[in-house]
């Protein structure tokens, strides 16, 4: 893979001043990763380790690494009938690559082989080459620090580097090592993770069925957003007939108060007593329909955080997490707060 | 452990705002009720009259010496009536009348005919419709039958009063009629 970047930009180095920025553009080092596919492996797992594997290629500066905000556009905005994820293919990966505007991608997936044994495979695509640059497969036992361990290796390996002996150790004191080598400088202020059941709430909490949606399931999700809008739309029209009315009666009202001809004050009074009694009206529709509308935002909220998948590889930092007890041999769930 | 903290700070703040959203909409997705009191003084049903009746419009005057004043002669949810004889009654000690004026009621595409006699405290008002091509009475409801101009004479409270010939005549020269009558008060000062 090193050869072939290095014969890559060599090649661009030999040809004339002229079309040399023709060829920089065409050779550069623009690179996405798409999100590896999980084979019996957990969605948010394989998240996880995409964006770990991500970071690490990034923080080793060969390539510029696209963002994952990025790269997930091409899912948001061009659907595709089969999820792109498990684009494999050299045709679907530099297809991808151009809609993306990148000169590398990289799609992989991790498979899940035994109770304790993964594999992780990797493909480098040249989109400007429109070829297949490399292919990488790394097998480990042990689940996620071991995992993340061979995402790592596999960054270094993509990245043409040579593995550092602190990886190859593959302890957890070896990780650590390592992530305190990684610079990453221009992320001064980094945000805890969310969890995605919590992620899922704050969505739907903020627009009733997103959280649903954006966990992919997708009727329950826009089943309670239409609902929502629908009742948002009766409680605007409720509104806009109780505004209506509420001027009506303020205007009458004003008129009452300060008019003194019996004629005049005996035609406000019937109009004040409707106009009253069409706010109360309207006043009373949308206090049901507040009701009703709060009841299913309650009840998409916990709907969205019960349907969002558990982050359980997180590893003691955050609200809960699985560990193994090597000492009573057990694996315990711990809770943080 | 930093970043332990700041997931708990983040899950406390979730949950203020949360709890807060939940309780402040229940107070901004309502709205004020209309709250309203029917207590002008010069509408006529806070007069204590029982339509179709006659009024004075205003039922109190506040004056003084130096100044002239107005009042209505006014009809509650009255039947069509083409003519009218007002019976006022007046302390001629305390006002002088000044003038009398046909007021809407009795108004057409023709000035109304009106008649006053004015005896000592007795002021007999004669008015009638003149018909146009359309009609021959009037549509009936609360108008103003006429108004009277005055000025008070002395100081001191007087009061105004329907007679007992007041009567209202449709065009057919049948009694329109007239259930209950109000009262007015004079206060010169």
């Amino acid at each position: 893979m090193v050869r072939g970047i290095i014969i890559i930009h060599l090649v661009s180095l030999c040809l004339g001043a002229e079309i040399a920025q023709s060829v920089s553009i065409k050779t550069g080092d623009q690179l996405a990763v798409l999100e590896f596919e999980g084979w019996a492996v957990s969605e948010p797992l394989t998240e996880f380790l995409t964006e770990e594997f991500r970071q690490t290629v990034g923080d080793l500066k060969i390539f510029q690494v696209q963002d994952r905000g990025i790269t997930n556009q091409i899912k948001i905005f061009k659907p595709r009938e089969k999820d792109y994820w498990s684009c494999w293919s050299k045709e679907c990966a530099i297809d991808l690559g151009r809609q993306l505007g990148v000169n590398y991608v990289i799609a992989g997936n991790i498979q899940k082989k035994g109770d304790d044994t993964f594999l992780i495979n990797g493909r480098l695509f040249s989109v400007d080459m429109e070829t297949m640059l490399d292919e990488f497969a790394m097998g480990t036992s042990g689940i996620t620090d071991s995992l993340l361990l061979e995402m790592k290796k596999m960054a270094y390996n993509v990245s043409g580097l040579p593995i550092p002996d602190t990886l190859s150790v593959g302890s957890g004191i070896s990780q650590v090592a390592t992530t305190d080598d990684i610079k990453r400088k221009r992320q001064w202020i980094k945000l805890p993770p969310i969890p995605s059941k919590i992620k899922a709430l704050l969505m739907s909490t903020a627009i009733p069925g997103s959280g649903q949606i954006w966990v992919e399931r997708k009727y329950p999700g826009y089943g309670f957003m239409g609902t929502e809008a629908t009742l948002g739309m009766a409680a605007f029209i409720a509104y806009y007939q109780y505004d209506k009315a509420w001027g009506g009666f303020q205007d009458t009202y004003k008129s009452y108060q300060n008019d003194t001809d019996p004629h005049n004050l005996l035609e406000l009074r019937p109009q004040i007593i409707q106009y009253a009694a069409d706010t109360r009206k309207f006043n009373s529709f949308m206090k049901n329909i507040r009701s009703v509308g709060l009841s299913i935002w309650a009840v998409n909220m916990v709907h969205a955080y019960l349907v969002a998948p558990s982050d359980d590889f997180f590893d003691g930092e955050y609200f809960f997490d699985l560990e193994y007890k090597p000492d009573v041999n057990q694996v315990q769930f711990n809770i943080n707060f | 452990m930093l970043t332990r903290f700041n997931s708990i700070l983040i899950f406390k703040i979730i949950r203020f705002c949360v709890r807060y959203l939940i309780c402040g909409a229940f107070v901004f997705f309502s709205c004020e009720e209309a709250d309203y009191t029917l207590d002008n003084p010069n509408d006529p049903e806070n007069m204590d009259l029982e339509p179709p009746a006659l009024f004075f419009h205003p039922q109190e005057i506040q004056t003084n010496l130096d100044s002239s004043f107005s009042v209505q002669l006014y009809g509650l949810k009255l039947n069509p009536a083409a003519a009218a004889h007002l019976d006022i009654r007046y302390d001629w000690g305390s006002v002088e009348i000044d003038s009398i004026v046909a007021d809407t009621f009795f108004q057409s595409d023709n000035d109304p005919v009106q008649i006053v006699i004015d005896e000592e405290g007795t002021l007999d008002i004669f008015i009638y419709l003149l018909p146009d091509t359309e009609s021959d009475q009037n549509g009936g409801g609360t108008w103003s039958l006429a108004t009277i101009y005055m000025h008070p004479v002395s100081t001191g409270e007087s009061e105004l009063l329907y007679g007992e010939n007041t009567r209202l005549r449709d065009a057919n020269n049948d009694s329109v009629v007239v259930k209950s009558f109000g009262s007015g008060y004079i206060n010169v000062e």
